[in-house]
């Protein structure tokens, strides 16, 4: 597998298929003598964000941290959480319990309250 | 049975996106300016859209991706962050665009100042996103398209000479004002092939699961639409041809633009001519709208469908909430509509080869297309668009300095 390829920016889904967002960041661990390895990967607009621009990325964190939102820290899934490279990346989580949903909540809140949102 | 009348339906409703403010202002602007002779920009624009378009279906119905997925994917963010930022920026003006040209649209049949219009419209254009479904948006506004063939019967009636049309087909330089000619050239593909349409397109065969046996008829549905919705710009160019070129009158506005229906309508024509505006314009908002909520929830992998209920996709609902609310908030501050879609489309050039380039290589990558790459033809052409696209991108803004 090469990480770039074919897990970096690849969509993540959860043990049901539901969408979490996409690999933002590769997590690689550095060790003495050893190879490097992936840890984790991470979802999160500021993971995202500070790939492009480490001060961008700082700046999502402290807005979505102002607004509320757990997911002004990425969220970061282990490498044992993987359960399958394909198309896609599948966790073994459920997408609603996990930081990533907070936005996709807060908003849902607020949709609800207008008529015709959950037909 | 069933089958076929969803085909002729896709075809048929094609011109619901393909006519609006844009294609409506360059065709008007080349028929006035220099008669029929720009017909050849509008038939290689469509042709290339058609083109376009297809390669965007496969890609969707052989990846179960759409455009956006697809570039985040293979050419990651950093490559993505350009076209992306410039496609919202884009797609912006021309919601912009098309809120002010239809809300034109209704200052001419109602005589009331167009800024009045503008929040209503964009009000309608959000309720229709919030409480229908994909298909209801696709064909609902696509057949009520139909009413821009009234441009093609005006075209008609007025009854040019068909040596003259056929000629126009061959490109040719005027004898007058070579940097308009050239100008109104690329702003005419610029009006075409705006890179919306395609993520829409191919968001479109997903949320439809286009599956690989009904590949055919994605491709009748990308050519025959787009060559059925050429055919409306081409009446738009002839009718304005014969009833504003005779009296040299340049079209500077939508109000002007609405008397080359009136030779052949009457009293009718102004308010014909308003409603094919409006329509053409709230159907192109409502495909911008829904295309940007698309485009933010797959780059950043949020589910998204406009088949489902809004609440099941927060984010992809509110995305598209906030584009229409500002989009109306500029459109309210009162830009010329007609100054602004002619800008949206000479930047649509300049970004045009960042739209194109990421084809070549997705329509060629078996992990995307299987089985379905490109041929040598398709990609000769695709090659082809990319240098026609980098020259035009180069060309663009020094015309619209000196001939815009």
């Amino acid at each position: 597998m090469q990480l770039i390829r074919d897990l970096l920016d690849k969509g993540v889904i959860d043990r049901h298929g539901r969408e979490m967002g996409r690999v933002d960041r590769v997590v690689v661990e550095y060790g003495s003598g050893s190879p490097p390895r992936v840890v984790a990967i991470e979802i999160g607009p500021s993971a995202l964000a500070e790939r492009l621009d480490r001060s961008l990325g700082r700046w999502i964190m402290g807005l979505l941290h102002g607004l509320d939102m757990d997911e002004g820290q990425p969220l970061r899934v282990h490498v044992n959480q993987i359960l399958a490279v394909t198309d896609r990346v599948k966790v073994d989580l459920a997408f609603g319990e996990t930081p990533a949903a907070s936005v996709e909540h807060k908003l849902r809140g607020l949709v609800t309250r207008i008529p015709g949102a959950r037909r | 049975m069933s089958a076929l009348i969803d085909l002729l339906l896709g075809v048929v409703t094609s011109v619901g996106g393909f006519v609006e403010v844009g294609s409506i202002s360059t065709s008007a602007q080349a028929g006035a300016e220099f008669g029929f002779q720009l017909l050849w920009a509008i038939a290689i624009a469509g042709l290339m859209l058609a083109l376009l378009t297809e390669m965007s279906g496969r890609l969707a119905v052989m990846s179960k991706r759409t455009i956006a997925a697809a570039v985040r994917e293979r050419f990651g963010i950093h490559f993505q962050a350009v076209p992306l930022g410039a496609e919202l920026i884009l797609d912006l003006l021309l919601l912009t665009a098309e809120l002010g040209g239809a809300a034109i649209a209704v200052k001419l049949l109602t005589g009331v100042g167009f800024q009045w219009w503008v929040l209503p419209i964009a009000l309608l254009v959000w309720m229709i996103l919030w409480f229908s479904r994909f298909s209801i948006v696709e064909y609902g506004i696509g057949l009520l398209g139909l009413l821009t063939l009234s441009f093609v019967l005006a075209a008609w009636r007025l009854g040019p000479d068909a040596g003259d049309v056929g000629r126009s087909f061959v490109p040719s330089l005027p004898s007058h004002d070579r940097v308009r000619y050239a100008f109104l050239a690329i702003s005419i593909v610029g009006a075409t092939v705006s890179p919306y349409l395609l993520n829409f397109y191919s968001s479109g065969t997903i949320e439809e699961d286009v599956s690989q046996d009904e590949l055919w008829t994605n491709s009748v549905t990308a050519y025959g639409g787009n060559l059925f919705g050429s055919l409306v710009s081409m009446g738009v160019l002839v009718t304005s041809a014969m009833v504003m070129g005779p009296l040299q009158i340049k079209v500077d506005s939508y109000e002007q633009a609405s008397l080359m229906f009136v030779p052949t309508y009457g009293s009718w024509g102004v308010g014909l001519f308003a409603l094919s505006l409006g329509i053409g314009c709230v159907g192109a908002a409502l495909e911008i709208s829904l295309n940007m909520g698309y485009v933010l929830s797959q780059v950043f992998g949020w589910s998204w469908s406009a088949n489902k209920p809004r609440a099941a996709n927060a984010r992809f609902s509110c995305a598209f909430t906030v584009i229409l609310i500002v989009a109306s908030a500029i459109a309210v501050l009162g830009f010329d509509p007609l100054r602004l879609t002619m800008i949206s489309v000479a930047l649509t050039v300049v970004v045009m080869p960042l739209m194109v380039l990421p084809f070549l290589v997705l329509m060629n990558d078996t992990k995307f297309v299987k089985n379905q790459t490109n041929a040598v033809v398709g990609n000769a052409t695709l090659a082809i668009l990319t240098v026609l696209g980098a020259l035009m991108a180069v060309l663009v803004i020094p015309l619209e300095i000196l001939g815009g």
